[in-house]
């Protein structure tokens, strides 16, 4: 018992003594603390993102706590919770989800907390938002197919995560385009969750039902559109499929220049990642800074692989 | 004990025979030998992992890490199956080594400590995760010499590799199920361990020789998981632990211990290979997929409580 008492107090002190050191610190470097929400860091393309918004705070001269959400609206709003608690200057928010993680963005706000979302939206509107159109990478996606195949053939699509801002709009995007051309016809769509193996089955089973009446595939992601690209390779159909998938990650760069896959949409993580740590920055210091920073996509193919293969 | 089994095989035979019989009436592409070489494929990662488990919770316990098994196998083989880098033996020794040492520290905690395998494998299952993001750096290991990608897409004698190497691990592990020592002391373990343990079998050596078995194979399942889709994924493999245990339980292994047989659980496996693949032909979504695949896990266990029952 006594013992208790004495590691109890010891506690206490020590937790008080490390209290009040950070906020010394805090006062005399005067550093802008920025709390940053990341949607997934299993994700390559979240993870360039969190690489560059590291770089640049460290430019900027602002500090970093980067939290991993593993894509749980649940566990990104406890996080923004945490921030609030501990009156971080700005909150960046990389959402996972459209509506479940609107109430993060409102109890900063109502916290009077700035607060910043990057790449993806969410229902309610936060302080400034720094992304890119979901729509126009669909749109992109599907404007390629319809050159390459002459406004003329049969598409299926693979979609990533039922439900997700990306793929609803990616879905949205593409279908804009297929109504302006009568002569695309959609024969099929099926989600492969984001997944390379789970695509890859997925155009298997399509190739056994569909066969040579596939001409083009649209893939909701770049691991989707490598496992298509697999499978149509494996059943010798490839020189005669177009596929195009999205977000240009290393391995698609690599796979654009074999010639195996025809095109990759290029979201640009690094611009995404500096705007995002520019804007809150600027947050931060008082400054006027833009309601949206849209930052474009771009189609890369074999002709343009080389300014991206760096 | 045998007789029971037999009846039930047969009767999820008889299940599995006319599901065939109607996906093969609505769509004439289903029963044609290119589109059954694809579902064999396609399901002998999940065959490996089930036929692993199925040793395991024939002696009561489960596996939960082995989908965290497949991630850090793949990413393991695939950094060290770059071309020109090691010749193709080593990636797969070394991914088949991490499987079986993954497998070994499970069953050394689970024996040692007494801890139920469900927690001790919920364990592992967070850090074999943890381990393969480590590894990786959180990104996908690719640029993989064509001998390692030959694995999981190369034939012989116009066999897929994956097909063969299913074969021969469903024909090694029944077996060692039905005709060895270690096979009867399993089913002893499961059956009832004080009188196992009474009867002066080594039930440790039991419990961690199933673990690791279990943890091998699902080290080779890695390692053909990144050959088919020609690279390491640190997040590959999540969730793929379900999809081997409702095999088992499907092909009528009680998960309460002590009964069970391979050939049930390669007929569980086909099963939900055929209905993926059904289902994608008929370009159901996948949201009735997941349904149907409920309905039929359910159904199994409880056709398996009737027959009990009536046996009883």
């Amino acid at each position: 018992m006594k013992y208790s008492y004495l590691i109890l107090i010891t506690l206490i002190t020590l937790f008080a003594g490390c209290n009040q050191s950070t906020n010394n610190e805090k006062s005399k470097a005067n550093k802008i603390i920025i709390g940053v929400s990341m949607l997934s860091m299993q994700n390559e393309f979240i993870v360039n993102i969190s690489d560059e918004m590291q770089k640049k705070a460290e430019e900027l001269g602002a500090e970093l706590i980067i939290v991993d959400a593993e894509r749980s609206p649940l566990k990104q709003i406890e996080q923004i919770e945490s921030f609030i608690a501990q009156k971080v200057d700005v909150i960046i928010l990389n959402p996972s989800e459209y509506e479940a993680c609107s109430p993060a963005v409102n109890k900063a706000l109502a916290a009077n907390i700035p607060i910043v979302n990057v790449n993806s939206a969410t229902k309610i509107a936060p302080t400034a938002f720094v992304g890119s159109n979901d729509l126009e990478s669909g749109r992109i996606a599907m404007k390629f197919i319809a050159d390459q195949l002459g406004g003329k053939g049969n598409v299926v699509m693979i979609q990533g995560l039922n439900g997700q801002a990306a793929q609803i709009q990616r879905e949205q995007g593409a279908k804009e385009i297929l109504k302006e051309y009568p002569g695309l016809k959609l024969i099929a769509q099926q989600t492969a969750e984001w997944d390379r193996s789970k695509s890859m089955d997925l155009m298997q089973n399509w190739i056994q039902s569909y066969g040579t009446k596939i001409n083009a595939v649209f893939a909701h992601n770049d691991e989707m559109g490598l496992g298509a690209v697999k499978a149509l390779q494996d059943a010798g159909m490839k020189d005669k499929v177009v596929v195009v998938s999205i977000d240009a990650i290393a391995d698609a760069l690599q796979a654009v220049k074999k010639g195996d896959l025809d095109a990759t949409v290029f979201q640009d993580a690094k611009k995404q990642g500096a705007g995002a740590i520019e804007t809150a920055v600027k947050i931060a210091q008082g400054q006027k800074v833009e309601k949206e920073l849209m930052i474009p996509f771009q189609l890369v193919t074999k002709a343009t692989i080389t300014e991206y293969l760096k | 004990m045998q007789y029971i089994n037999n009846i039930r095989q047969y009767g999820l035979l008889i299940v599995f025979g006319i599901i065939c019989l109607l996906i093969s009436l609505i769509t004439p592409q289903f029963l044609t030998v290119s589109n059954l070489t694809i579902i064999v494929t396609q399901v002998s990662i999940n065959a490996l992992l089930a036929f692993g488990v199925t040793f395991v919770i024939i002696t009561g316990g489960i596996d939960l890490s082995l989908g965290s098994i497949v991630a850090v196998t793949g990413v393991t083989s695939a950094m060290l199956a770059h071309p020109d880098s090691n010749p193709v033996l080593i990636p797969i020794v070394m991914g088949l080594l991490a499987g079986l040492l993954m497998g070994v520290f499970n069953g050394f905690i689970i024996t040692k400590s007494k801890i139920a395998p469900f927690i001790v494998t919920l364990g592992t299952m967070t850090i074999g995760r943890g381990l393969a993001l480590i590894l990786s750096d959180g990104r996908p290991v690719s640029n993989l010499s064509d001998s390692f990608n030959y694995l999981g897409s190369g034939t012989i004698f116009g066999i897929p590799i994956l097909i063969l190497i299913f074969i021969l691990v469903f024909a090694l592990c029944s077996i060692i199920l039905s005709k060895t020592i270690l096979g009867r002391y399993i089913y002893a373990i499961g059956g009832n361990e004080q009188a196992a343990r009474a009867s002066g079998i080594n039930i440790d050596r039991v419990k961690l020789s199933v673990y690791s078995i279990s943890g091998l194979l699902a080290g080779l399942a890695g390692i053909l998981l990144a050959s088919r889709i020609t690279t390491g994924q640190p997040n590959a493999g999540a969730g793929f632990e379900l999809d081997a245990i409702a095999a088992v339980v499907i092909g009528g292994t009680s998960t309460a211990g002590g009964r069970g047989t391979m050939s049930g659980t390669l007929i569980g496996v086909l099963l939900i290979g055929v209905i993926n693949n059904g289902l994608d032909l008929l370009n159901v979504t996948s949201y009735y997929q997941q349904v149907v695949m409920g309905i039929i896990i359910i159904g199994a266990v409880i056709i398996d409580s009737l027959n009990q029952k009536s046996n009883s």
